[in-house]
């Protein structure tokens, strides 16, 4: 693959073409936070952000999801996928998005995910600014960003543009674009190492000795239960996460009341009723009934659980849930390097 | 585009309140397919408006092209499916997840030890173990419920109690005047028998069951790796993606609802 150039002067008429072809989803301002919306005009656009209130996931696991429709007993489903294109994706979110494709496709496909998955184009982003809780320079070293279909790197006079698949390269008719000089290519390089030299939080091991350890740790019952004293159960931490992907199913009627549909919502592990099942006459059982095994089962799905089946750790460092929780107890740094410590 | 969630239609053939609050279920698939699930799988049974529950199955495949459920009312969704009468519907998906391992069974003593609606799943491999009896060697199982009351198929225990095919043992919690059985736990019928350590055993209960009834395996000889326990947990997939019924990092829709004990006695949250 080639390399590409654009000029920043030429940035809005790039972004005004692609809105014009497709709906684009990309980083706008609300208030002094960001957030991914649907563009209405390149003049929102905030390739500058250092964060997102939500992770981009919302494109094609939104947060409420109709599975399907009903009216009385005929079933329709609801997998209607979009072309669109989500862009200025940071790339600590590319991997996420990269692990959810893996873990809605394996062993039984979901659609309901894959299909709209499969209708958008990513374009991600090289930072530009870090957030005041990011660690994705420490963490899961091992795993590339992968399954995006270019990568923008700002230099000082413009973008260096780097398609990955034909549908990347394809996005590059619809600007002015040039090849990348090699000094470009050197400067986009520079831009990325210096970028995330300066992500403010930092693990100090490598995950197999994080994994390890924190597997070993499950049965350190004062670790859990300290380091939970203050949560909410309020699943800030999961509903921020680039990662989680727990949902409910709910069916909900029409106001006719012979129609209607299931859909799913994000769930959280962390809530109280997560894991409780109803017994009928006999009460009921609830399976992770305290605060600390809720905490620690999702430090045990960040850190050690998943592992195996994505290549690293299930945290891709982005400090949405550091930022998100409001008794700041949901840091994953300062709950491994306190693990690590013990 | 396959839909994973989308449901198939089943047609109630039967519907028998068994108990106050459990109904039987005898449904047939309506597009004329056979349901082709081993015992011990589950599946997604659903009402539209009202939601899905996730149920074992309650028959053995080796019987006709219908298949039993037997639903508690305990939620919106079970209260709903059991107002239904014969010739309505059930919506549902499946065969999900991971039944018994009959080729682990098959040529040795089996023990099912089955407690209040634990009998449910489990009476799929108890037809399974009648219908090809000269496939296992011994046979044995032993029934718990809270009260006389409380029992499920009591046409089947009936047969049971009366058949060369099952040595057959059972206890209440709490007795009535009628009764003239065991009572007390369920571990108090390993007294009635004498457990082989070649035993093959199956345990279908409340969670809280598991734990004691490992433990007089245990006095038996019985190794965790003849033992095999049918899990329960919050499901709402069924499909190995909502998180809900996580042990550790087992997914119990997929990776179970059937383990054999040797491979998740490690686990710290499998009994709770």
């Amino acid at each position: 693959m080639s390399y590409f150039f654009l000029k920043e002067s030429d940035l809005k008429d790039f972004v005004r073409k692609l809105i014009s072809s497709a709906p684009v989803i990309a980083p706008v301002a609300r208030k002094n936070k960001f957030v991914f919306a649907d563009l209405e005009s390149p003049d929102e656009l905030r390739l500058d952000y250092d964060i997102t209130i939500l992770p981009p996931k919302k494109a094609f696991f939104p947060p409420n999801q109709t599975l399907l429709s009903f009216k009385e007993n005929k079933a329709t489903s609801a997998i209607r996928p979009r072309e669109q294109i989500l862009f200025g994706v940071h790339t600590y979110d590319v991997k996420a998005i990269d692990m959810l494709d893996l873990l809605f496709a394996e062993n039984n496909a979901d659609n309901n995910y894959l299909a709209n998955r499969k209708a958008t184009t990513i374009v991600a982003m090289t930072p530009q600014a870090v957030s005041g809780r990011a660690f994705w320079e420490s963490v899961g070293k091992t795993v590339q960003p992968n399954g995006h279909d270019a990568l923008m790197t700002k230099i000082r006079e413009g973008y260096v543009f780097e398609p990955r698949t034909p549908q990347g390269t394809r996005l590059t008719k619809s600007g002015i674009f040039s090849q990348a000089s090699s000094g470009q290519l050197d400067e986009a390089s520079k831009c990325q190492s210096e970028i995330a030299a300066k992500c403010p939080e930092k693990l100090s091991h490598s995950t197999r000795e994080i994994s390890d350890k924190m597997r070993a740790s499950f049965n350190n019952e004062k670790i859990w239960h300290t380091a939970s004293l203050d949560c909410f159960s309020c699943g800030t931490c999961n509903i921020v996460c680039p990662t989680c992907y727990c949902f409910d199913v709910q069916d909900q009627w029409n106001l006719d009341q012979v129609s209607g549909a299931r859909y799913r919502t994000w769930d959280a592990c962390l809530t109280e009723d997560f894991a409780k099942i109803s017994l009928g006459p006999a009460g009921a059982e609830n399976f992770r009934e305290e605060r600390a095994e809720r905490f620690r089962h999702r430090m045990m799905r960040k850190a050690t659980y998943l592992n195996s089946r994505l290549g690293g750790p299930a945290c891709v460092g982005c400090g949405r849930c550091s930022e998100g929780c409001v008794p700041d107890i949901a840091d994953p740094v300062k709950i491994i390097n306190n693990v690590m410590e013990s | 585009m396959n839909n994973c969630f989308v449901p198939m239609e089943a047609e109630i053939l039967r519907a028998d309140q068994v108990t106050k609050s459990e109904k039987h279920f005898t449904l047939r698939m309506k597009n004329g397919c056979r349901m082709d699930f081993a015992p011990g799988q589950i599946l997604e049974a659903s009402l539209f408006g009202f939601g899905e529950i996730p149920l074992g199955f309650a028959s053995s495949p080796t019987r006709k092209d219908s298949f039993d459920l037997v639903v508690r009312t305990v939620g919106r969704v079970s209260g709903a499916i059991n107002k239904l009468e014969k010739g309505q519907s059930v919506f549902v998906r499946g065969p999900l997840g991971h039944g018994f391992d009959l080729d682990r069974l098959r040529g040795h003593d089996v023990l099912i030890i089955a407690g209040g609606i634990g009998l449910c799943p489990t009476r799929s491999l108890i037809q399974y173990i009648l219908d090809r009896r000269s496939e296992f060697k011994g046979f044995k199982l032993f029934f718990g419920s809270k009260s006389p009351q409380d029992q499920l198929f009591l046409d089947d225990l009936s047969a049971w109690r009366n058949s060369p095919d099952v040595e057959y043992h059972e206890t209440v919690d709490k007795g009535d005047p009628g009764w003239t059985g065991n009572v007390g736990v369920i571990t108090t019928l390993f007294q009635k028998t004498k457990i082989t350590p070649d035993t093959r055993t199956v345990i279908c209960g409340p969670p809280i069951m598991y734990k004691f009834v490992i433990k007089e395996l245990e006095k038996s000889g019985v190794p965790h790796n003849h033992i095999f326990v049918d899990l329960e947990r919050r499901m709402k997939c069924g499909i190995g993606k909502c998180g809900h019924c996580q042990i550790n990092d087992k997914y119990v829709c997929i990776d179970g609802p059937v383990f054999s004990f040797d491979q998740i006695k490690h686990l710290e949250e499998v009994f709770g």
